[in-house]
């Protein structure tokens, strides 16, 4: 079969992106999903917190994704579920598989992936130990829980501090199990402050941070894990070790972005992100293939991965009004800047404005950021604290940009203010 | 006569030794120990030195020591389930106690015959022990020492390969393995360039007899050609040793395999079903009696692995000790598959004796492995990995490499080799209980040595009585279950056509469909747990480690079986994955 655009992913990433490029005039837009259902992961985040930037109000994920979703019914956009991508190629020829049509063989004129990302596991960081049953990533037991209605565990001990980790030591706390503890390597807390607040504050739950799990014992099910308090170099300090009682292990130690698909074409990547490189757009390094949302790099709020999904959808609709790329602006993070999506710019953008993500690499607090195009400065903006957890973002008008070469983010410290 | 003079030989030797504290005692050749030493590691360092004395024919150690007390810890007798319910036979001519690689393959070679063969499997699956965690390596012996039953049958063992892999639709790829000599592959007491030319012109001399007398075809590579062979390769390689005939076999599939072909020509095999004694009258089997109850045999075979001691002890008799030997493995995302063509092994003296040194292996769906580590341990249940293991594992096998990616290891595991104190294979009835065969103390390279292990027995158990009359009807071949992703899309076309459960791609990783899922739950050995569904379609087996399919498996299993989630299991036992439903959890507060 022939599209038009082909969206790939039914979370918030792509849900917006196929609404934008419906929108923009994309006549025949179709939208690919593993799962049963769309949403993503937004179906099982029945907390609340979601659409505060674009709806300006709480809702929970599955209120967020059904705004998503009755815009999507009102419109033509083709809606494959339990549709898996098997092949891609730079061709934008994609060979998937659902239990109703048998195998696909799709030809798309423009791609949008939006396959968002997958939780790191306990092996990916090398917990020692035994393979018991009980231990679950965070958001395979919030998937229990919240949809499936069953519980992992009594007692708990959760890993990580991560956004997800933290609202899943409340839901457990709210169904009746103990929360132990929750345990961080870094010295500073990984989620947001507000769940720091909500989550665990609220429900008496301990943060032990510069602490992990050096080993997990038990035969058939967790009997329990020893926990230990690390040096600077995270290495676990002899003589810390603690044994913990517990039935279930948490792990919530990040999550990378599911770019299988995305080697497969291949696009390349940005080993910071672990996502596509992307221009302002949302267009990967092959021409008429975009991706968005939790794919290009991990975010903190949802509003964040529609509004990425809504620039491709529309930079889907006008593919081939823009020229070859020659020569993209090359957008460098600087000083405490871990990384910045888009990696590269356009010269003569269609977008007025230019958004720049970015993450800082440490805690300070004091700062400013700044942005040079050239070594120019030409944004600068007091911030009191900066957090890795918390993504940051800048406005720039590309109007600014028309000759620039290199633009660089800088975190610096307010100078002024520490002497 | 001779076991009053062996005794003395051995009290001497402890004597000398300063062992004060241990008692031994000969009979018909056998040494036996008891005593108290400080740690395990003595302990077993004993029972190898014992081992060695000339004369000596095996050893029952039952010395123990302060963290030996764990090795006491009885496994735990697993209960029927409502979802698997079998009647167990009367009476067999043959019970195999052990549903390893050995057990069915003997099981299997046993079918052709017009017999009633028993398979009985503690576990909730086939393949649940050392044949699950090993390097899934088909040697060609040149690892062995000479004179050991380990090396004779393992040269006799890898030809026979090609017929099996056939036979049984069992992937197997003959990689090779490329033997890396190094500058640091002597010791660095030797000057630098005398080493140097050592390493490179001598060393390779004598792998390449040793691979020639294992029946190999061993050829010299030099370092141009061995760095174009594998590009990633350590700059300070100088010269390789490859053996062409090394390869790599699926293990979980061989395993499967043999059990269904074994039942598909008669033979029955029973999971979750454990031997708690044994019926002996006038030294002779008659019966065994299971968790499921009481079959009546005149011959058991012994292919219970680690436990092949605490079998024969049921019997009434003993004549070894297993002591387990803990070997770690670390596995790989397959992105890492460039990194070696074939297996890798950077040959370094001295050498630790009780292990081939493992290497940079492959899995037959093409993971790189580093591993097998070695290590003694006193719990024959304790197949946990420490730190300082997986460290050295991730130290040790990456010298052989310039650049090796480490952080895209998807898992890691230990498996438990069922050792002797003399190191080697028992195949051979039992001394004093009549109908009593051994395929005992099976450790490396037990899965190359499985189908002459299984020979052989056959060989006793026809000595011993038991009349072999071939079945005309025995069809060797075995066919695997379609997977989905090794068909070709024309292939992937027809499959989803004629059954709509091959469009439903579960695992996405590995992109195993419902359809292979639900045909494992429902095959001649049931798999009935999610790791068990693991093992036959490599659901759960990819980089996500079962994240997005893991609720998927619970809730096909629980479908197919009949029963609520919560009863899933992970391995069987009490390895539940859930407690129960929310609220009812906490309404009972």
């Amino acid at each position: 079969m022939n599209v038009d655009t082909l969206v790939i992913g039914g979370g918030p990433a792509g849900l917006a992106a196929a609404l934008s490029a419906n929108k923009n005039g994309v006549k025949d837009v179709l939208l690919i999903e593993r799962g049963p259902e769309l949403g993503g992961i937004l179906p099982q985040c029945i907390h609340d917190g979601f659409g505060t930037v674009i709806f300006k109000e709480r809702l929970t994920g599955p209120e967020y994704a059904e705004r998503y979703i009755q815009e999507i019914k009102k419109t033509g956009i083709n809606v494959k579920l339990e549709t898996m991508v098997l092949e891609i190629d730079r061709n934008k020829r994609v060979i998937a598989v659902n239990p109703a049509d048998g195998l696909l063989d799709i030809q798309a004129k423009t791609l949008i992936l939006a396959m968002g990302c997958r939780e790191r596991t306990r092996q990916q960081i090398l917990i020692p130990g035994n393979r018991p049953a009980g231990i679950f990533t965070a958001g395979v037991a919030q998937r229990y829980i919240n949809i499936e209605g069953i519980m992992p565990g009594k007692k708990i001990v959760i890993l990580g501090s991560g956004d997800v980790g933290l609202i899943m030591a409340r839901r457990f706390s709210l169904e009746g199990a103990e929360v132990e503890g929750v345990y961080e390597i870094m010295p500073v807390p990984g989620g947001l402050t507000r769940n720091l607040v909500q989550c665990l504050q609220d429900y008496e739950i301990p943060l032990h941070l510069s602490h992990t799990i050096v080993n997990i014992k038990g035969k058939n099910r967790v009997e329990g894990v020893t926990v230990a308090k690390v040096d600077s170099d995270m290495k676990p300090i002899g003589g810390t070790e603690r044994f913990v009682p517990c039935d279930t292990v948490i792990v919530s130690v990040g999550l990378i972005p599911e770019n299988e698909l995305s080697e497969m074409v291949p696009l390349k990547l940005d080993s910071m992100t672990g996502g596509p490189i992307v221009d302002e757009t949302m267009e990967t390094s092959t021409a008429g293939i975009y991706a968005a949302g939790n794919v290009v790099h991990v975010h903190d709020l949802v509003d964040d991965v529609s509004t990425e999904g809504e620039i491709a959808g529309k930079a889907a609709a006008r593919f081939g009004e823009l020229k070859e790329r020659e020569n993209p602006i090359k957008v460098e993070a600087g000083e405490n800047v871990r990384y910045v999506v888009p990696q590269i710019i356009r010269k003569k953008s269609f977008e007025k404005n230019v958004k720049l993500f970015f993450r800082v690499k440490e805690v300070q607090g004091n700062t400013f950021v700044k942005v040079f195009s050239d070594g120019e400065q030409i944004y600068s903006m007091k911030e009191r604290v900066v957090r890795p957890p918390e993504m940051l973002s800048v406005i720039l008008p590309s109007s600014v940009l028309e000759k620039t070469q290199v633009v660089k983010v800088v975190v610096e410290k307010d100078n002024e203010k520490s002497s | 006569m001779k076991d009053k003079k062996l005794g003395k030989k051995v009290k001497q030797f402890l004597e000398d030794k300063k062992y004060f504290q241990i008692n031994s005692s000969v009979n018909d050749g056998i040494v036996y120990l008891d005593g108290h030493l400080d740690n395990w590691e003595n302990v077993v360092e004993l029972g190898h030195k014992i081992g060695q004395l000339k004369g000596v024919e095996e050893v029952v150690n039952d010395v123990l020591s302060n963290d030996s007390v764990k090795a006491a810890t009885e496994p735990k007798i697993r209960l029927a389930k409502k979802f698997y319910d079998p009647i167990l036979p009367k009476k067999a001519d043959v019970v195999i106690v052990g549903g390893g690689v050995v057990g069915c393959f003997i099981a299997r070679e046993l079918s052709r015959y017009k017999l009633d063969v028993v398979l009985l499997e503690k576990e909730s699956d086939v393949c649940g022990g050392a044949t699950k965690a090993n390097s899934a390596q088909i040697h060609t012996g040149v690892g062995e020492s000479f004179g050991t039953l380990k090396r004779k049958l393992c040269v006799k063992s890898w030809p026979l390969f090609d017929k099996i892999s056939d036979e049984l639709d069992v992937p197997y790829d003959k990689t090779g393995l490329l033997i890396v000599i190094t500058k640091d592959s002597l010791s660095k007491n030797i000057p630098g360039p005398f080493r140097h030319f050592l390493c490179k012109y001598l060393v390779p001399l004598p792998v390449w007899i040793t691979a020639k007398m294992a029946k190999d075809k061993p050829k010299i590579v030099w370092k141009g050609k061995l760095l174009k062979m594998e590009p990633y390769l350590s700059e300070k390689a100088l010269v390789g040793v490859l053996m062409p005939n090394y390869g790599i076999i699926d293990p979980f599939r061989l395993t499967f395999s043999l059990a269904e072909n074994a039942i598909q020509n008669g033979a029955k095999i029973f999971i979750e079903t454990e031997v708690t004694s044994i019926n002996v009258e006038n030294k002779k089997i008659s019966g065994v009696v299971t968790t499921r109850g009481t079959i009546d045999t005149d011959f058991v075979v012994n292919a219970a692995g680690v436990y092949a001691d605490r079998i024969a002890e049921m019997a009434g008799t003993r004549e070894f000790t297993i002591h387990p030997r803990k070997g770690g493995t670390v596995l790989f995302d397959k992105k890492t598959d460039k990194y070696a063509t074939h297996q890798l092994n950077e040959f370094k003296l001295p050498r630790n004796e009780h292990t081939k040194g493992g290497g940079v292996l492959k899995t037959a769906d093409g993971n790189v492995n580093f591993g097998p580590s070695a290590l003694e341990v006193p719990d024959k249940e304790d197949t946990s990995i420490s730190k300082e293991d997986l460290d050295n594992i991730l130290e040790k096998y990456a010298t052989v490499f310039s650049y090796f990616p480490q952080k895209s290891v998807i898992t890691y595991f230990s498996g438990l080799r069922a050792c002797t104190y003399k190191e080697d294979f028992i195949i051979k009835p039992s001394k004093n209980v009549k109908g009593l065969i051994y395929a005992a103390g099976i450790q490396s390279p037990g899965l190359t040595c499985s189908p002459t292990i299984a020979t052989m027995i056959l060989e006793i158990l026809e000595k011993e009585g038991l009349p072999m009359k071939e079945k005309e009807a025995f069809n060797p071949i075995s066919k695997r279950a379609a997977v989905f992703r090794e068909l070709t899309l024309e292939g992937k076309k027809n499959i989803v056509a004629e059954d709509k459960l091959y469009g439903n791609v579960v695992c996405r990783c590995e992109h195993v469909t419902e359809g292979e899922i639900v045909k494992a739950i429902h095959s001649s050995v049931p798999a009935l747990t999610v790791d068990a569904i693991k093992r036959r379609t490599r659901a759960g087996m990819g980089r996500c480690q079962s994240g997005f399919c893991g609720h998927l498996v619970a809730q096909i299993l629980a479908r197919e079986l009949g029963v609520p989630m919560e009863e899933i299991t992970k391995n069987g036992g009490d390895s539940r994955l859930f407690i129960g439903k929310t609220k009812e959890f906490l309404a009972e507060d």
